[in-house]
């Protein structure tokens, strides 16, 4: 059983860094709008579909069309923010997430009649996992490359956060909008640069989900809890936290099929949320209690 | 004693002398047969060929004289896929049409909540639903159903990969209700024909990966795997084993190895996959009956009502007879080894006026068991060639 603890642990970073991706756009809306967007299950599903029609209708290649999911989610997060989101944020954190998740089946809808319910694969072969016969162990090459995706990704959003106007403008107002506010940063324009950030990093990480599995309306969907799981375990708002708990989940899910059997896979991530809630309220790396 | 006749003697006399003048019909008249099919909602593709094939029958009978010199009427109802819709459906079938039988319910939700009105009333109940637990509703024998339940599927699937020397068997599940059963009906087939279970793995099909799920079953070493998957789970799963470098045999469902799957897999993924699913008995006549009435190539469900409707219809010939209790006292016997072999309707109720008849219908030999399951149908397996179905043996 501990011989397996190896293997376990390469599946469970490969599926963390596949959640977490996502899981950062998740939090950054959190950070800067204060409300739990749930239509970003939707928009990765935006992202997979804009991915896998730049890949097989246009035949770009797989990393140009990571950007176009990338572009395409992000676009569509700042519309649809501004023309249905916006409007609910007066009335209050939990009426935005009440419209966020409604936003999201809309969403989710008017992809099932523009592209139908049936699975859409990428133009992509599947290629045998790497074995590593000495320590008999897997990789599988493209869940690599997609991890390494991401964390480029990261890399490149740190580097925003940190060296740009528009990242340190974000950071302002998700620390203390007031302050923000006085010092003549715009609420309105930061709200649409992280909704951008945030939605297009959603629909990057709903094509890495696609390209390992295939593309449907539901593609976002499937990976909502974990994805919301990764961010609260991490501290919600908190960037390094969402990418400590998309691994927290990934690793611990994988764990659990050591002792449990693996459809309780995604109550063992539920519990694994309720034990650091329980133990350290504001989650692993966050600055507030929820 | 005198009888005075108040406003509400009045009210009453009048809503009952409809019901007096239709249970008058029903007694001389026409004999009333229901259908109730999906004609919208999740199985409204099917519905309308459903209907097509059992009016088709009544109007031969019909043409021909009727049975026990009497006409039948069809009245069909829409269940929409919808239990609820469906009950009432069944209650006016039942209540205002007077119905004998009704024909032809499709989703087990569906025929799971009419059945209690059929058998509570004596009227007999066809279906095509496949869900276990149907016919262990304690029904009293009036519900025949012509789609094999998973048991049997299961059965059939196991004794294939015994034939085709599967000698190690792992088995990854979907987590569904049926999923443990059906992991027993294979594995008690397979240890009986001498092969050996590696293991069983249930899985949570919303994930995104299977990864450690493949490697906790290939550690058996298996040299086939059984799948008892959906469409999207499938999808995954067939990926993450042929990312895994499994070479062995891969069994799984019709229903969940579709076209569409196969569609947005490469070729060399799904290159050998094996399905199963129940199929209509394709070389019978009665088929081809079928095939004349709604086109070349028949769904299953069509092929099944319209054994429903011959069933019904020389069950009450058989009887003598033409009411609920009279079908589920007959229905059994016209499938008589003994008896004349018969496909065709008319055939059968001129057959029946001499001896006994043996009736193999469109769906296949049409045997019950004493709580309405079927004993056997036929069986098609294909193999995926270069992302296409391609049937290996019907059996």
């Amino acid at each position: 059983m501990i011989g397996d603890l190896p293997q376990i642990l390469i599946n469970g970073v490969l599926s963390g860094a596949q959640l977490a991706v996502p899981a950062i756009g998740f939090t950054t809306i959190y950070a800067v709008l204060r409300f739990p967007n749930f239509a970003i299950a939707s928009h990765a599903s935006v992202g997979a579909y804009a991915g896998v029609m730049a890949n097989t209708t246009l035949g770009w290649s797989i990393g140009l069309s990571l950007v176009v999911a990338f572009l395409v989610a992000g676009v569509v997060g700042v519309v649809s923010d501004t023309l249905v989101l916006r409007r609910l944020r007066p009335s209050g954190s939990l009426t935005t997430a009440i419209g966020a998740a409604a936003l999201g089946i809309v969403l989710e809808n008017m992809l099932r009649f523009a592209f139908g319910n049936d699975p859409v694969g990428f133009d992509l072969p599947v290629l045998r996992d790497w074995k590593l016969p000495l320590l008999d162990l897997r990789v599988g090459p493209q869940a690599a490359e997609a991890a390494l995706a991401s964390l480029i990704v990261m890399a490149i959003l740190f580097s925003f956060l940190a060296f740009t106007r528009s990242g340190r403008m974000m950071r302002a107002v998700a620390d203390n909008p007031m302050l923000a506010g006085l010092k003549g940063i715009d609420a309105e324009s930061v709200a649409r640069r992280a909704n951008f950030v945030g939605m297009g990093l959603a629909g990057f990480g709903g094509m890495l989900i696609g390209l390992d599995t295939s593309v449907d309306p539901l593609t976002g969907a499937r990976v909502v809890l974990p994805v919301f799981a990764a961010a609260v375990v991490g501290g919600l708002g908190s960037i390094p936290g969402a990418v400590a708990g998309a691994f927290v989940v990934g690793v611990g899910e994988e764990m659990s099929t050591l002792l449990l059997d693996p459809s309780y896979r995604t109550a063992v991530g539920f519990a694994a949320i309720l034990l650091v809630l329980t133990l350290r309220p504001r989650g692993l790396l966050g600055e507030r209690a929820l | 004693m005198s009888f005075r006749m108040t406003r509400r003697a009045a009210l009453l006399g009048t809503l009952a002398a409809p019901a007096l003048i239709r249970s008058g019909w029903a007694q001389d008249g026409a004999i009333r047969i229901g259908s109730l099919t999906p004609q919208t909602g999740a199985g409204g593709a099917y519905g309308p060929g459903m209907v097509k094939t059992i009016r088709a029958v009544v109007d031969e009978v019909n043409g021909a004289g009727g049975v026990l010199g009497r006409k039948i009427e069809l009245i069909s109802e829409d269940d929409e896929t919808n239990p609820d819709a469906g009950v009432r459906a069944a209650r006016k079938l039942v209540d205002v049409d007077k119905v004998v039988a009704i024909l032809g319910t499709w989703a087990s939700a569906v025929t799971t909540a009419v059945a209690p009105t059929c058998w509570e009333n004596k009227v007999m109940l066809f279906t095509v639903s496949g869900g276990d637990g149907i016919t262990r509703l304690p029904h009293l024998g009036y519900i025949i159903r012509t789609q094999p339940d998973s048991g049997l599927q299961a059965q059939r699937a196991a004794g294939f990969m015994l034939k085709q020397g599967v000698k190690k068997l792992g088995s990854l599940s979907a987590q569904t209700p049926f999923a443990a059963s059906s992991y027993e009906y294979i594995s008690k087939v397979m240890k009986d024909g001498g092969a050996e279970m590696t293991g069983d793995v249930i899985y949570d099909a919303s994930k995104t990966s299977f990864r450690s799920e493949v490697d906790t079953i290939l550690k058996g070493k298996p040299d086939a795997l059984f799948l008892n998957s959906y469409q999207p789970d499938l999808l995954v799963l067939l990926r993450d084993l042929y990312r895994a470098g499994f070479e062995g045999k891969r069994y799984t469902l019709g229903y969940a190895a579709n076209d569409k799957l196969l569609a947005a897999l490469p070729h060399e993924v799904t290159e050998g996959l094996i399905s199963y699913s129940p199929s209509p008995d394709l070389t019978g006549a009665a088929f081809k009956k079928v095939q004349s009435i709604i086109g070349p190539n028949p769904d299953p469900y069509s092929c099944q009502t319209f054994d429903h409707a011959n069933l019904a219809i020389l069950a009450m010939a058989k009887a003598g007879a033409a009411t609920g209790p009279a079908i589920h006292d007959a229905v059994r016997a016209i499938g008589n080894p003994a008896g004349k072999e018969v496909s065709d309707v008319l055939d059968g109720i001129a057959a029946l006026k001499t001896g006994e008849i043996n009736y193999s219908g469109a769906s296949g030999p049409c045997k019950f068991t004493p709580i309405g399951d079927i004993t056997g149908c036929k069986f098609r397996f294909d193999r995926v060639e270069k992302g296409q179905n391609t049937l290996i043996e019907l059996s």
